[in-house]
């Protein structure tokens, strides 16, 4: 974390352009800014803020931000139910959609419905999410009017107007996950199909069903697993750009403002997050797979 | 007589009949939550801090200045009633209208006009550069304002008026809350009062019962009466060009800022929308450095603004014919009042011969012109590019960097790291601080005598003297090419029709616009 914590802190700085001059604005001269820069605290040599900087840590004190005014921590915290139900529903959305169209496509090997899939996953991968956002925004948004073409409304605005928001930005980030959980199922069950288990269940009369769901979806499912908690980055890096398409206030908005103490904050609680998924993952393989448990 | 006169009544009313379905569908109407679809987020609430335009755009609903501009974009007053000038242009006695009310229901009065102009002397960047000349202001009663100057000057109402980073009357109190950084009550006197602002959802305002309107009718610039029609205004931030377009068009929002010039055919055609082209805007240019480099020599310079072609460069940034002129003048045709073409001899010469020749006496052997320019801003690389071309046809050797905005900002102070940088210059209203002439700016374009006459026309008051001055600054710019100014470019903003008494105009306003049911 301290690692992080440090490159995120020099990364930002050496980023071109800083808070002074977009406060002060485009005319403003190289005075004006540096006015700013002294009364923001911008103006100290980076060694001195980045000690300042872990000094707060230390407190658990992520700073203030610089444009909203107001600790890092509650702009975070304000920022958090659009970005987790955001994530949350992408992530369902490729799981849903891409473990099952793996298995199926695994199970039909080589035929028609296998090929079309794999060649869908492909496109899946290949295009971009925000792409896909503004096709889905001119499909479903300006031609059929079904869905708003971008904004959030709050969960207490209403369960529906708040789902409403969401699916096609969720649609939008969680489709191309999908591909990529797809083909990772689909070459793992493959690999297990072909195990002598596999065909010594079949031998013994065991339906195809049970074959399929019980004994090798559960063995193909470890690979899956480990995409899944990469796919986790993928779409916290993905809400960035989905939630500026969709006009969505998460926290994907507060990491493209040069507001160093907030992206700081957000970078760190990202790595958080990532470090936690992963420990629920490998927490997963212990479930799933006794062998683990008793290695 | 007879069959003549009621030949004519018959017509009035035949006229009054056809006009009447209009007028009744043309009546302004109160109500309604008018939606704006904004470029992104003001990076701050106080206008004296910043010189961003959207901060103004939005801004300038809540508060108000002493002076604002007419159609002509000349000083009238806004907040003031009326101004003497005594001592040979060196005092301004302002009087303030009475009755003028704060959001807060407090009486605006000269104790707030004081601090709040000191305050903006202090911090905005337009201020500054005035209040060098400014000696003292005082509060001479609760209605009266006495500025007093070091020497007369032809830019105090200009810059009094001046929306961006504008001399806004915030209320005392809040001045001193906020010390040395920036207000945290947002304030003032408009027709809109601030009601909240969730940050990257967006900015609502509200109408201000208590608004103490002029009451000379508006100007079709931005003086006279303000009415505030819509119940509310929410400003939101909508990052993205195409979501902003797909929003008014789905009625999601009434307005949508800087819209792609190229969908403007295709907007033309859609029925529930109005097209504006916001003219003027801009313009587009190619600024040399003066100070070291190749271009700092004046010949090397010439040679540049004699190969160029405008008409092909200017369609290669901005496309639609209807987004762009190919004028060379300093100042706007919008702007009677300076809009000159005298002096303009060196604009748009397409002669690579002559180019050469420039070359081959500055004694040019090839080396790079390094010019840096960005993608961020798709206008500023492709006029760049086009004009690479023409320049590598007349001999020159153009080394295009493209960067990032926020580099370029950075590199374009450093005067060993290019050559020529791209930019664009938007429309100031006072000549004698427009950023396009100005010495301390990138480029560091400083002539002997445009700074003299630069200097006399801060001073002068006279508007048909400072049109000659600007004619003067005009020819040397051309003769010295200060900087290359490849053409002017407007901004396209789209609106619903039932938005009315909206006008699409240079510094863009919701008041005296309303919602049609």
């Amino acid at each position: 974390m301290l690692v992080v914590a440090t490159v995120s802190f020099v990364l930002i700085r050496l980023a071109p352009g800083d808070p002074a001059s977009v406060i002060a604005g485009p005319y403003a001269s190289a005075d004006d800014i540096g006015r700013l820069q002294t009364a923001l605290g911008l103006d100290q040599p980076l060694p001195v803020q980045l000690v300042k900087w872990y000094g707060r840590l230390a407190r658990g004190d992520l700073g203030d931000s610089i444009f909203l005014r107001r600790p890092v921590l509650e702009a975070i915290y304000e920022r958090l139910e659009p970005t987790l139900l955001l994530t949350g529903w992408a992530m369902l959305i490729a799981v849903l959609v891409g473990v099952p169209v793996g298995v199926v496509s695994a199970r039909h090997h080589n035929s028609f419905l296998d090929q079309s899939f794999m060649a869908l996953a492909l496109i899946g991968l290949s295009v971009p999410n925000f792409l896909l956002g503004l096709l889905m925004i001119l499909c479903f948004g300006v031609w059929l009017g079904w869905l708003p073409v971008a904004g959030y409304v709050a969960l207490e605005g209403g369960l529906w107007p708040n789902v409403r928001s969401l699916i096609m930005p969720a649609l939008a980030l969680g489709l191309v996950q999908s591909a990529l959980i797809a083909r990772i199922t689909r070459s793992s069950m493959l690999d297990v199909l072909r195990e002598q288990y596999i065909l010594s269940g079949r031998s013994k009369g065991l339906t195809e069903r049970t074959v399929v769901y019980k004994h090798a979806l559960k063995n193909a499912i470890i690979p899956t697993l480990t995409v899944i908690g990469i796919t986790f980055a993928l779409l916290i890096g993905g809400a960035v750009v989905i939630e500026t398409v969709f006009n969505i206030p998460g926290l994907g908005r507060l990491m493209l403002r040069r507001d160093y103490p907030v992206v700081q904050g957000v970078v760190l609680l990202i790595a958080l997050t990532y470090t936690a998924i992963n420990l629920l993952v490998d927490l997963a393989y212990l479930a799933i797979d006794p062998r683990i448990r008793f290695r | 007589m007879k069959p003549l006169a009621s030949l004519l009544l018959a017509l009035v009313a035949a006229l009054a009949l056809a006009a009447a379905p209009v007028s009744a569908q043309d009546t302004p109407r109160m109500g309604g939550v008018l939606k704006a679809a904004m470029i992104g987020e003001p990076p701050s609430l106080d206008i004296h801090w910043t010189t961003a335009v959207i901060v103004q755009q939005i801004t300038w609903h809540i508060y108000e200045t002493l002076y604002t501009y007419d159609k002509n974009l000349a000083p009238v007053p806004m907040l003031a009633e009326s101004h003497a000038v005594a001592d040979g242009g060196r005092r301004y006695t302002i009087t303030l209208r009475k009755g003028v009310k704060f959001h807060n229901g407090k009486e605006m009065s000269s104790a707030d006009v004081v601090p709040s102009l000191q305050r903006w002397g202090k911090m905005a960047t337009s201020g500054k550069a005035l209040w060098k000349t400014v000696e003292a202001v005082e509060a001479k009663d609760p209605y009266t304002v006495v500025i007093h100057l070091k020497e007369p000057s032809g830019s105090l109402l200009y810059g009094l008026g001046g929306p961006n980073n504008a001399a806004a009357i915030y209320p005392k109190e809040v001045i001193a809350a906020a010390g040395e950084g920036q207000i945290k009550e947002f304030i003032g006197t408009g027709p809109y009062r601030f009601v909240e602002h969730k940050p990257d959802r967006h900015i609502k305002v509200a109408r201000f019962k208590d608004y103490a309107a002029r009451t000379d009718s508006p100007d079709g610039g931005y003086g006279g009466r303000r009415v505030a029609y819509a119940d509310e205004i929410l400003f939101i931030p909508v990052p993205d060009e195409a979501v902003r377009l797909a929003g008014v068009e789905t009625g999601e929002y009434h307005y949508a800022q800087s819209i792609k010039a190229d969908q403007y055919d295709r907007v033309k055609t859609l029925p529930a929308l109005e097209p504006g082209v916001v003219k003027p805007y801009g313009w587009i240019t190619a600024v040399p450095n003066h100070k070291q480099g190749v271009m700092a020599n004046k010949k090397i310079r010439q040679a540049f603004l004699a190969a160029l072609d405008m008409e092909p460069i200017m369609a290669a940034g901005i496309g639609n014919k209807a987004f762009y002129r190919v004028d060379g003048a300093l100042f706007f045709p919008e702007q009677p009042n300076f809009h000159s073409q005298a002096g303009v001899t060196g604009y748009n010469q397409k002669n690579a011969a002559r180019a050469k020749a420039l070359l081959a006496e500055a004694g040019y052997k090839g080396e790079a012109v390094r010019w840096i320019t960005t993608k961020e801003y798709d206008w500023m690389y492709n006029t760049a590019l086009v004009a690479k071309q023409q320049m590598e046809a007349a001999g020159f050797t153009v080394d295009l960097q493209v960067l990032d905005w926020a580099t370029l900002v950075q590199r374009r102070n450093k005067p060993e790291l290019y050559e020529i940088f791209s930019t664009g210059f938007t429309l100031g209203a006072d000549p004698a601080l427009a950023t396009s002439i100005q010495c301390n700016w990138p480029g560091w374009w400083c002539q002997e005598e445009k700074e003299r006459v630069l200097t006399e026309m801060l001073r002068e008051t006279d508007p048909k003297k400072r049109k000659a001055q600007i004619e003067r600054i005009q020819a040397i710019f051309y003769e010295d090419v200060g900087r290359v100014k490849l053409g002017d470019y407007f901004t396209f903003q789209v609106t619903r029709k039932d938005l009315r008494g909206f006008r699409s105009s240079p510094y863009v306003h919701f008041w005296n616009a309303w919602l049609a049911r």
